[in-house]
């Protein structure tokens, strides 16, 4: 236990003295302002843009903006700060074996298994600090301009998006079990979110496909309930079990 | 004892045989020397003793426990330094070592004074800065530090003079030198005066097996002399030996290399009696255990 937890400060310290935590914020920090921002913006943008509309024959009314645009927002941008989070941490595997800082740690009887724990454990309080920020930026900001309550279902839907990050996380522990380089991890981890949105199109199959804990916006307008997605869930938080765990034998047969 | 031995040892990459049935044991406190030439095979061998290659055959034991691929456990007795070691650059050499300890399951006060003792030993004790800015040299004395930081029965150290210039060569010798007291020391190289200066036994890799292995002395022994240095004392008297004795080789004025058979040598002798050649010197050349290398590795 104390190994582990060793080696689970040592990815901490990594994380801020490499200046990963300090981008990490930041990044999080932003999508949480721009939410509300773009929101609270786009009367001022549809005025100016006005003109040019009507030109070819729209007209611009009164735009109506409150919490739910800012939410729907919110749910648009926080898959590119997934995308930020995957390429910053891609290399969090491929890049100890490449140097062969890992092989000196397991050389003095770190077990392979700790590595692997560490490391998701990391991945997944990160990803929790960095979209809870991101989450608690924006609420703040809509409570402020608006009422959060016209959001329907508004903690599940948050708590939806935050497993498929998780999921997201598991495939890349996944992947960098078995492959050698973080550009082939990202490109894995690509395809198969591809590979989960495609499944998503299939009616039969769409309520069993982790993509569909990316589409938020039916549950956030009250159109269904949480039981929509209640396959998707269970089978999200079975295969981040299952990526985890088929990692460790993976992780314990890899020649270093 | 024997700290490690390896038996019937074989891996293949692809086509290529690396390692074709190794033997080796190395007994406690030596520094044994494992030479050959680059790709000979040195560090499949070494990764093979560390569980981090698997071998496709044979077995390898530490301190009487076998080695399993994967799992580490026999590490407990084992310090390496790989030939480029590679630290966590963003931490100081005291943090690396408190992190080595913590993960090789030290209690904290010894991880502490055993660190400030190693850093002492490998002259890195005043060092506040991150491994980041250190040299290959600074970085390879943290290596050993970190290798005998858990009081290991065998240090493994893979050509750790290789990459170094002669100053930090010298003092990667002697820390090794120094070592020999509290563990057994198996390096790899293929610089045989450094094998020369500080190893009490060696074996020679090649084609996938240990070509020779012994002391340093035994293994001298096994070949013997490449030749004989006759010196007279004035010049002159000498031209009759070159007239007589086509075979000797004139080295400088009044100096002569011979490479032969002994009864040609003793003859050679008691013609310089019977004619009464005042002699400065006579001396066998050496083998030296670069021409054995050379020979054995043909």
């Amino acid at each position: 236990m104390r190994s582990l937890l060793s080696f689970l400060k040592k990815e901490y310290m990594e994380t801020v003295r490499t200046g990963k935590l300090i981008i990490l914020i930041l990044l999080f920090m932003l999508f949480g302002i721009m939410n509300p921002a773009t929101a609270k913006m786009t009367p001022w943008m549809m005025e100016m843009l006005s003109d040019t509309m009507a030109e070819s024959g729209l007209i611009v009314t009164n735009i109506q903006v409150d919490a739910m645009t800012s939410w729907i927002q919110f749910f648009k941008n926080i898959p590119i700060a997934l995308i930020a989070f995957m390429l910053i941490f891609s290399d969090i595997f491929t890049k100890e074996y490449k140097s062969g800082t890992l092989l000196l740690i397991l050389t003095k009887g770190l077990s392979r298994y700790k590595v692997v724990l560490a490391k998701t454990v990391l991945l997944l309080s990160f990803w929790t600090l960095g979209y809870g920020l991101c989450f608690a930026i924006t609420y703040g900001y809509n409570a402020y301009y608006w009422d959060n309550s016209i959001a329907d279902n508004l903690f599940y839907s948050m708590a939806v998006w935050w497993l498929f990050g998780i999921w997201v996380i598991s495939l890349i522990i996944l992947f960098s079990s078995l492959l050698q380089n973080n550009t082939g991890v990202i490109l894995c981890v690509g395809a198969s979110v591809l590979l989960a949105y495609l499944l998503s199109i299939i009616p039969k199959a769409k309520v069993y496909s982790p993509a569909v804990l990316m589409d938020t916006n039916s549950l956030l307008i009250g159109m269904e309930g949480i039981n929509a997605y209640i396959k998707a869930v269970i089978v999200a938080a079975a295969m981040c079990i299952v990526c985890v765990a088929v990692s460790i034998p993976i992780i314990n047969k890899k020649q270093l | 004892m024997d700290v490690l031995t390896i038996q019937n040892l074989r891996k293949n990459f692809g086509s290529k045989d690396v390692l074709c049935g190794l033997d080796l044991s190395v007994p406690e406190h030596c520094i044994f020397g494992f030479i050959g030439r680059n790709g000979a095979g040195k560090t499949t061998t070494m990764k093979a003793v560390l569980g981090l290659l698997k071998p496709d055959s044979g077995q390898i034991h530490v301190m009487g426990e076998k080695v399993h691929f994967g799992q580490t456990r026999t590490n407990r007795y084992i310090g390496y330094l790989p030939d480029v070691p590679e630290f966590y650059s963003y931490m100081t050499p005291f943090e690396y070592l408190n992190l080595c300890g913590a993960v090789s399951g030290m209690n904290k006060s010894d991880i502490v004074a055993r660190s400030k003792e190693l850093l002492d030993q490998v002259g890195l004790g005043g060092e506040r800065r991150r491994i980041k800015g250190f040299s290959r040299g600074m970085k390879q004395r943290l290596g050993i530090a970190q290798a005998l930081l858990n009081q290991p029965k065998l240090l493994i150290c893979d050509e750790p003079t290789s990459a170094l210039d002669p100053a930090g060569r010298k003092e990667i010798l002697d820390i090794l030198l120094a070592v020999r007291e509290q563990a057994t020391v198996l390096f790899s190289t293929h610089i045989l005066s450094d094998v020369e200066r500080i190893c009490t036994k060696a074996a020679f890799l090649n084609d996938g097996k240990i070509a020779m292995q012994g002391t340093i002395a035994e293994m001298r022994n096994k070949r013997s002399s490449d030749g004989f240095i006759i010196e007279t004392e004035q010049q002159g008297t000498d031209d009759t030996l070159i007239k007589v004795f086509g075979e000797l080789k004139r080295k400088s004025q009044n100096t002569f290399v011979f490479h032969g058979g002994e009864e040609r040598f003793f003859a050679i002798m008691q013609y310089i009696v019977e004619n009464k050649i005042p002699i400065q010197r006579i001396e066998r050349i050496e083998p030296t255990l670069e021409s054995l290398f050379l020979e054995v590795t043909k």
